[in-house]
């Protein structure tokens, strides 16, 4: 063996260990690099799917179209309609928790986002977004959709974040079921089915198939109180407490837009 | 020179393999992925001389620890031990397959690929169930498993003929086996 080749592997044996002893905020400052060095490929190939994925659209005929349009129209119409009584609703519901002297939660300060991409990894439930720390986004930020939450901010780089997802096994959510008084911790699994479990429920908890579950907001936590989580699907006694099964109420597998909540107003 | 120009081409496909893995469809019903890194890994260690090989397997390492990182209460969930030992066992293996067969083959990458997936993901899997507890071994986390192992062996192939064509200095530079010699 050449005295060149015994160097080398001398330097490999070195930053091999260097590499193992690496700590977690250098782990961290590493990802936010990569995820930086990605970003260029990620956002170019993510508007190049989303054109692909547009094209049958634009092949639509002019029949289609115009009752696609009428049927538009009169959805826009409907949710007009619907949006001047939310409102009503909405000033009423300000002016009672000013008089109950509860602080205003459910308005929050949000940072529209685009999906990159849901990332390869198994056994990890993770996506990517457009927004990054030049957004004034930061790590443990929740994520939202209209529907409801979706996640929270992992890894952040100048202009890519990463995004855990509810239906994670890491991702554990403090949580309230829908007129009862019943709290528990939901949380992914690792059998990845998209499903989540809410687990520490009273074992005598009377839930039925179709309540909602919110976030309990607890003090302390990441995520606000009050955003939809998901709908029982079903519900069991175990030997020390109950677990419910529940459906996410965000469409996971097919997000393209998202919200990062960053504060409330 | 012409080693190391493949060398840091091999390095620059590996976050282009990363991104273009996110982009790339879940397969139903199950939600499967298709993993490109380890496919560029098996080209590259075969590709690339030992020393060469071993580098390019911790740079793998590397990148794939940092794209799997996930820190719970301030400590690395995986870390960078297991991949770092993980690829460079393979390297070494694929190294010595490589010169079994007298330089590189395609269906030696193609299988390559194939079981460095599937060894891939079982070895996350089980780490995962030590550090968190519990071992659901289920129908769905074997078929996720199984799935992109299948999934390299079909897109490996491909990906090799690509990289063939971008990569010429490696067709010249391998080592192809000896010529049958008909004469007496």
């Amino acid at each position: 063996m050449k005295k060149i080749q015994i160097a080398s592997l001398f330097v490999f044996a070195v930053l091999a260990i260097a590499v193992c002893l690496l700590e977690s905020g250098t782990l961290t400052w590493l990802q936010s690099g990569l995820l930086g060095v990605i970003s260029p490929i990620s956002r170019s190939g993510s508007v190049v799917k989303s054109s692909i994925g547009t094209l049958g659209k634009d092949l639509l005929s002019l029949d289609q179209l115009q009752a696609e349009y009428e049927r538009v129209l009169a959805e826009n119409r409907k949710l007009r309609a619907e949006n001047n009584g939310l409102r009503d609703l909405q000033q009423d519901n300000d002016h009672l928790r000013q008089v109950l002297g509860y602080r205003e939660r459910s308005s929050f300060r949000l940072v529209p986002a685009l999906v990159l991409g849901h990332d390869a990894g198994v056994w990890w439930s993770t996506i990517k977004i457009n927004r990054g720390s030049a957004d004034g986004i930061a790590p443990d930020m929740p994520v939202i959709t209209d529907k409801g939450l979706v996640g929270k901010i992992s890894a952040v780089s100048g202009n890519i974040s990463e995004v855990l997802l509810i239906t994670d096994e890491n991702c554990k959510v403090a949580a309230k079921v829908e007129g009862t008084k019943e709290q528990g911790i939901s949380a992914g699994s690792r059998d990845p089915v998209g499903e989540l479990r809410l687990t520490f429920l009273s074992k005598l908890a009377d839930l039925q198939p179709g309540q909602k579950v919110y976030t309990a907001g607890v003090s302390g936590g990441i995520f606000p109180s009050g955003i939809a989580l998901g709908m029982v699907k079903s519900f069991h006694a175990r030997e020390l407490d109950g677990e419910a099964i529940l459906e996410p109420s965000a469409d996971l597998g097919t997000l393209e837009e998202v919200f990062i909540v960053t504060g409330a107003k | 020179m012409r080693k190391g120009i493949l060398f840091f081409i091999l390095l620059l496909l590996l976050p282009i393999a990363v991104a273009f893995q996110d982009l790339l469809p879940a397969i139903p019903p199950f939600q499967a992925r298709i993993l490109l890194l380890p496919v560029v890994f098996c080209f590259g260690v075969m590709a690339l001389p030992l020393v060469p090989s071993l580098f390019f397997a911790l740079a793998t390492a590397l990148v794939q620890g940092l794209v799997l990182l996930q820190i719970q209460s301030g400590q690395a969930e995986l870390g960078l031990t297991v991949p770092v030992v993980f690829f460079l066992v393979w390297a070494i293996v694929l190294q010595m397959a490589s010169e079994a067969t007298h330089g590189m083959r395609w269906e030696v990458h193609a299988l390559g690929s194939a079981v460095v997936t599937l060894t891939l993901l079982g070895v996350e899997f089980v780490v995962l169930c030590v550090r968190r507890g519990g071992f659901p071994l289920e129908m769905t986390v074997l078929l996720r498993i199984v799935i992109p192992s299948v999934a390299s062996l079909l897109v490996a192939p491909l990906l090799y003929l690509m990289l063939r064509k971008m990569v010429p200095v490696f067709i010249e530079g391998a080592q192809l086996p000896p010529k049958p010699n008909f004469s007496r």
